[in-house]
């Protein structure tokens, strides 16, 4: 199997993105994505160095923060690039064919980055080997860490395959199906805790997949509308099927979490009282930003211009919803004493921030020095052949 | 000084202690009791247990929550102690990854430091907020003596000291272990010897002569959100 050319990019087109970035003709997107990962890789170094007390506002009250955010909402853009993948091969082959590479590998990378912001949260990652010598079966975190590991494997296979021009039609939907466990199980994970009213939900599993389908949605729909606008195809066919999709991600979105917030206020448990507490940011945010306004911009245009602004707007206000998903758990001490807060806000401090940055620039580098290099129009040209 | 059959109760405590110690370890149950009545809300028990242990800022094995109780004026003041609850069915371990966190055959909740990846799920998972994170803060800030503060505290009977974010228990969850260390050197916990008001009790529940055995088969016992059916084996005496 060829790995250069095919399922990485050319040694001669690496050191030709190196002398272009050198001679400053790599392209805004490229060199706004280096600075974004320089200055990423200096926060998450900080971090490592100095610690999570001098530089991270996580505390006892809340215990996970931003980084664990934002594993988790890179963690649904993987999901969702791999679900866009099965539906876009399933339902819209021809329209699909062109985005086939590029979409699936996203997928990895973006899983990639949410494990660099979930490694930063923790306080000793380097004993992850644990996980082997003492692992613990009746852990959703143990069990979502071996589907990670799976789900990585089999959508690099799936990558491959497509890379390769060789298809399979079992890897791909072992691959949709190995996406369902593995983020159902990190639902799963924040849905089994009893003692947090606002994630105990048989629902979260299910939130989990249908809100990773739509912010897959909207990735790829960025994706697809740049590479129209690049090869200059024909963006109402091969756009399409990605309206389609981000139009039932809304639908099912909007249905998640209606249900989540109408059992949620119904509760009169300790601490469910979160649910009123946050009702405003809720019904204004997480329903009529987040789904009915990207609703409504669907509506408006289906120009690739617009599709990227969509696209991009859902993006930015799933992030802040993912946020207020993890945090909303902690507004509410579970045993107030002394000075703490009867309800605790959490800001991140400016290297949580700056982790999100860095796991967002590494997919955009990723991206474009691969797009840059021509190894997704590898198979084209070979099918041209 | 409260006595039980003419003893002081600390002694009382003491020979039970000493008694459970001589039995194999699986035989034992350890469990507290508080009386809330006796309670005085000194926060004796919560600065002895710091001292003890060792704790870093806003990590309080053992916190007391005060409460104004009643309406204007009939009111008061209400104490209730809050220790780890040595669950039996506990909701920390469980979802521990790296069964980092453990409950003994002796019915105390462990955390073994070297293994914690620190993940902060079972802080996530304790229904009583009991288990809190070091993250390397120190009262002394970056102050650059901070020789007190570095010391070994002995916990799980093993050598802890808070050099750098990369040694434990930096990093790791941590919790109150009914001061383990102690309690196999025959010692009682710090918090049952602090405790100004005499509230609180230890012992050894599978003995039916202790004197925690005989407290807590009293009627006027509760055990703190038991609804949750977690088991704590933590009494409160009302």
């Amino acid at each position: 199997m060829q790995l250069f050319g095919v399922l990485v990019p050319e040694k001669e087109q690496l050191v030709a993105t190196l002398i272009d970035v050198a001679k400053g003709r790599a392209g805004f997107s490229l060199y706004a994505s280096l600075f974004g990962l320089l200055i990423g890789f200096y926060a998450i170094a900080t971090i490592f160095i100095l610690g999570h007390g001098h530089t991270t506002n996580t505390s006892n009250l809340v215990p996970w923060g931003l980084q664990i955010s934002t594993y988790v909402y890179f963690a649904l853009l993987s999901t969702g690039c791999t679900f866009v993948n099965f539906f876009g091969h399933v339902f819209f082959e021809k329209q699909y064919k062109p985005f086939a590479s590029r979409i699936i590998f996203v997928g990895i990378v973006t899983a990639v980055a949410a494990f660099f912001s979930l490694a930063t949260e923790m306080g000793h990652v380097e004993r992850m080997y644990n996980y082997l010598l003492s692992p613990n079966p009746k852990s959703p975190m143990f069990w979502m860490a071996i589907w990670y590991t799976t789900y990585l494997i089999v959508i690099t296979w799936e990558y491959i395959n497509i890379q390769t021009n060789r298809h399979s039609n079992r890897v791909m939907w072992g691959a949709f199906f190995v996406a369902i466990f593995t983020h159902s199980t990190l639902g799963s994970l924040l849905g089994s805790v009893s003692s947090r009213v606002y994630y105990y939900s048989a629902l979260m599993p299910i939130y989990f997949l249908f809100i990773a389908f739509l912010t897959g949605c909207s990735l790829t729909t960025i994706i697809a509308a740049m590479t129209v606008k690049q090869k200059k195809l024909d963006a109402n066919y091969h756009l399409h099927p990605f309206v389609t999709l981000l139009k039932v991600g809304l639908g099912l979105a909007l249905l998640i979490t209606f249900w989540r917030l109408m059992i949620g206020l119904s509760a009169h448990l300790e601490g469910s009282e979160v649910f009123s507490l946050t009702l405003i940011n809720s019904v204004w945010f997480g329903i009529v930003v987040v789904i009915i306004i990207p609703y409504i911009l669907l509506k408006i245009g289906k120009s690739a211009n617009w599709l990227i602004f969509v696209g991009l707007f859902i993006m930015g206000t799933q992030l802040k919803a993912r946020n207020d998903l993890v945090i909303g758990a902690f507004k509410i001490p579970l045993f107030r004493v002394y000075d703490m807060p009867e309800v605790v806000h959490y800001s991140p401090s400016i290297y949580e921030y700056l982790v999100v940055v860095a796991s967002a620039s590494l997919v955009t580098v990723l991206y474009i020095v691969f797009e840059r290099s021509g190894v997704f129009e590898a198979r084209n040209i070979k099918e041209d052949h | 000084m409260e006595q039980y059959d003419g003893k002081d109760i600390l002694d009382i405590m003491h020979e039970d202690l000493q008694r459970a110690l001589k039995k194999p370890r699986k035989e034992r149950r350890w469990a507290m009791a508080i009386d809330l009545k006796k309670c005085i809300g000194c926060h004796a028990c919560t600065t002895g247990c710091m001292s003890e242990n060792l704790t870093p800022p806003d990590i309080h094995y053992r916190p007391v929550k005060e409460e104004e109780i009643g309406e204007f004026p009939n009111t008061g003041m209400r104490f209730l102690p809050r220790p780890c609850m040595q669950c039996d069915a506990p909701t920390c371990t469980p979802v521990c990854p790296v069964t980092a966190t453990y409950k003994r055959d002796d019915g105390i909740v462990m955390i073994d430091y070297e293994k914690c990846i620190g993940c902060r799920y079972c802080l996530v998972a304790c229904a009583y907020g009991a288990r809190s994170a070091d993250v390397g803060r120190y009262f002394s800030g970056d102050f650059h003596d901070k020789t007190y503060e570095v010391e070994n505290s002995g916990e799980y009977g093993k050598s802890y000291k808070r050099k750098s974010h990369w040694h434990s228990p930096i990093g790791n969850a941590r919790k109150c272990h009914f001061c383990i260390h102690r309690i196999e050197k025959g010692e009682l916990t710090r918090c049952t010897t602090t405790c100004l008001g005499q509230a609180t009790f230890f012992g050894d529940i599978n003995d039916p002569r202790a004197l925690i055995t005989r407290l807590i088969s009293r009627p006027n016992v509760f055990r703190y959100r038991e609804e949750l059916g977690t088991k704590p084996m933590v009494y409160y005496i009302t």
